[in-house]
């Protein structure tokens, strides 16, 4: 079976490392960019099969870019989001516009490790 | 009212601030707003009577005064910012020359390399022209031995002469005494100044350098140095003004001969400020003279110092990697001769920055480091050095000015293997990297254990060992974190300035944000509650004041993370 492809988007480089190595280490191939312009032109070219965000982004913040993939490129990939815990109300506007999942900071990569696979069996496995 | 009647007021309310004693203000206050106070009138004065003439002639000069002051300072800042990226030019440039490069390439490095430093030449002269100018220069007063001082002197002027058939000829007087007071560096700019001009206009013939007892008066001491040449001399209508700045005997000098035209300048402030005269004499093709006298005081020889027998012992120091972090460019120029005379490798640079850089890239196997240097100093190179585990071992010879027992604790402290006072003979240097050399290697496993336990006691400011779970047990990739982890730090301080400077309060809450998650990784809990109170005040108060102290309340604690994060990462990697 080939590498699930992850799209991570994330500007604090030193988490952004953290997780690219675990999710490296779990087999998956992971596609990493600082920034939400970077972001958008790289799903220009192909849409990964699992889209991880940070919602508070330099350019694009992770709402615009569920927005973009769901009502710009008809997408439904999985899209999990990375937020703080205190910001209830951009969480719930994220899920209304179709996020599938979130994670809140300080993200621990075993629970983010967990989250995805749940999200590749519930879309692609079933 | 018409403007001279509104003077006529403003002179009597001046009269009144004369006599009038402000007891709430605070003297400081009450001058600066008596300042303030002339300043508008004069203003006013020259608006109304146009530029005052004979009257103000004394305000004119010293006017003038604060006017060459002004000037001078602006200079040193101007230089001064030049001169630090053009360190990392020609430090940079070093080591692209180390690359592989086509010929063609080699030429072009090498063409920029010698443009640098011609550029930094000029600007290094520009900026102690214009700190003694502004009374800057400072002048030490530490005793030396003038005979070792003149030794240099001659073996660094040798090695100018470069192929040219010309010789240097030394007297020096048997009965100068051993060590005198004064200052030494200073002293022998003045003298390689005049030397290496000499060098430089001879083609063929000798250069004398001869120094003499000249009389010695109470606790005085004033030395003669003559250097004199038999080459191109100067004529008459030029010698007058080749003290003058950017004066060169003739236009084409600089063409043939380069240079700044500062060198001469700089030795006659350097004589005048210390109340020592110079004079120069010189015939067309015959040759020139440069007479130099100097006052020095007569010191007590310290018993320790002079009976210190030194052993003969054959050290070989050779094949060794020596970083030098030195400013002075005599300093920096004589390390690099004796160090390749023993047959060492010389790394120099006096950017901190650099050295750092050039010590992870290269195999140093001693640091040899003055403790003032522009920039980052001394203090703070070895702590960043001992900080990484790889450098721990690294042998350090501390250059220092001051033998103060103080300075010496401070430096056992920091991790220094030994320090040589300045000024200081060669025999002594080699025998010191030596030593120190051959004891940190002999050292090395008794510190291991010895830091380990000391480390064991240091507060939990932070705790890796989550993070270090995450990382699956790889220190590479933690290795790897904290490097990123310290970079988020300086975006955040440098980010969180701009926005407090231009009151962006919002910028501020966005910066502290992300910083706060960076330092949840790391449980840094003291600068996390920081942030909070920072978000916290983003949102609900406001307050531009607060924030900047929350902010420095960082800026003060962050130093001391950085410290615990330095020593838990050598916990950990040691498994301690």
């Amino acid at each position: 079976m080939p590498k699930r492809r992850l799209l991570l988007a994330e500007d604090d480089h030193m988490l952004a490392s953290l997780l690219k190595y675990r999710l490296e280490r779990d087999g998956y191939e992971v596609i990493l960019e600082y920034d939400g312009k970077a972001v958008k032109e790289k799903l220009q070219g192909e849409i990964p099969d699992v889209v991880i965000s940070d919602i508070m982004m330099p350019y694009f913040s992770g709402i615009e870019l569920v927005d973009h993939l769901r009502n710009s490129l008809k997408s439904d990939v999985p899209i999990i989001l990375i937020s703080a815990a205190s910001n209830d109300e951009n969480i719930v506007s994220a899920f209304e516009m179709g996020a599938n999942d979130f994670i809140s900071k300080p993200v621990s990569p075993s629970e983010l490790l967990a989250r995805v696979s749940r999200e590749i069996k519930r879309h692609y496995c079933t | 009212m018409d403007t001279r009647e509104l003077l006529t007021h403003l002179e009597k309310l001046e009269c009144g601030l004369d006599s009038f004693s402000f007891s709430e203000l605070k003297s400081t206050e009450a001058s600066k707003l008596k300042e303030s106070f002339e300043a508008f009138k004069s203003g006013l004065e020259e608006k109304v009577f146009g530029i005052p003439t004979e009257d103000s002639v004394k305000v004119e000069t010293s006017k003038w005064e604060n006017h060459i002051f002004q000037e001078s300072r602006l200079v040193a800042n101007v230089s001064h910012e030049i001169r630090t990226p053009l360190n990392g030019i020609i430090g940079f440039l070093d080591l692209l020359k180390e690359t592989r490069l086509t010929t063609q390439q080699q030429e072009l490095v090498n063409a920029m390399g010698s443009a640098s430093k011609n550029l930094l030449g000029v600007i290094n002269q520009l900026l102690e022209l214009s700190a003694l100018a502004a009374g800057q220069g400072k002048f030490e007063k530490v005793s030396f031995n003038p005979a070792n001082l003149i030794n240099e002197v001659s073996f660094l002027c040798k090695t100018l002469i470069n192929g040219k058939q010309v010789e240097l000829l030394v007297h020096y007087d048997e009965d100068i005494p051993k060590y005198l007071l004064g200052d030494p560096s200073k002293l022998s700019q003045v003298l390689l100044n005049l030397t290496g001009n000499a060098i430089k206009f001879v083609e063929k013939g000798e250069i004398r350098l001869d120094v003499h007892l000249k009389e010695e008066r109470n606790k005085k001491v004033f030395l003669e140095f003559v250097v004199s040449d038999t080459g191109i001399g100067i004529a008459n209508e030029h010698l007058k003004h080749i003290f003058e700045s950017y004066r060169q005997a003739e236009p084409n000098t600089k063409l043939k001969y380069g240079g700044s035209g500062l060198g001469l300048s700089i030795v006659k402030e350097i004589i005048e400020k210390q109340h020592g005269c110079l004079a120069v004499s010189s015939t067309l093709g015959v040759g020139t003279t440069f007479k130099v006298i100097l006052p020095f005081e007569k010191v007590q020889v310290h018993k320790s110092n002079a009976s210190k027998i030194r052993k003969r012992t054959t050290v070989d120091v050779s094949g060794k990697s020596i970083l030098v972090l030195e400013d002075d460019a005599l300093t920096q120029k004589l390390m690099e001769n004796r160090l390749e005379q023993w047959g060492c490798k010389a790394y120099i640079t006096e950017n901190g920055l650099f050295g750092l850089h050039l010590l992870e890239n290269h195999n140093i196997d001693l640091l040899l480091l003055d403790m003032h240097l522009p920039g980052m100093d001394g203090f703070e190179i070895v702590h960043r050095i001992r900080k990484n585990s790889r450098f721990k071992h690294l042998p350090i010879i501390v250059l220092s000015g001051d033998a103060s027992s103080k300075q010496q604790e401070a430096f056992e402290k920091l991790g220094i293997n030994d320090f040589i006072l300045k000024p200081y003979n060669s025999e002594e240097l080699l025998e010191k990297i030596y030593n120190t050399s051959k004891q940190m290697e002999q050292q090395q496993d008794e510190v291991v254990l010895e830091q380990g336990e000391r480390e064991k006691e240091t507060v939990q400011i932070v705790n890796l060992n989550p993070v270090m779970e995450e990382c699956l047990g790889k220190t590479e990739l933690l290795d790897e974190l904290i490097r990123l982890f310290e970079q988020n730090i300086l975006e955040f301080i440098g980010k969180t300035k701009m926005h407090l400077q231009s009151r962006n309060i919002q910028g501020v809450g966005f910066a502290a944000h992300k910083i706060k998650s960076s330092l949840k990784m790391l449980h840094a809990n003291e600068l996390i509650q920081v942030c909070e109170e920072m978000i916290l005040e983003c949102r609900t108060g406001n307050d531009l004041d607060r924030l900047k102290t929350l902010f420095e309340e960082f800026i003060t604690e962050y130093p001391k993370v950085e410290m615990a994060i330095g020593l838990e990462l050598k916990r950990i990697k040691y498994k301690l």
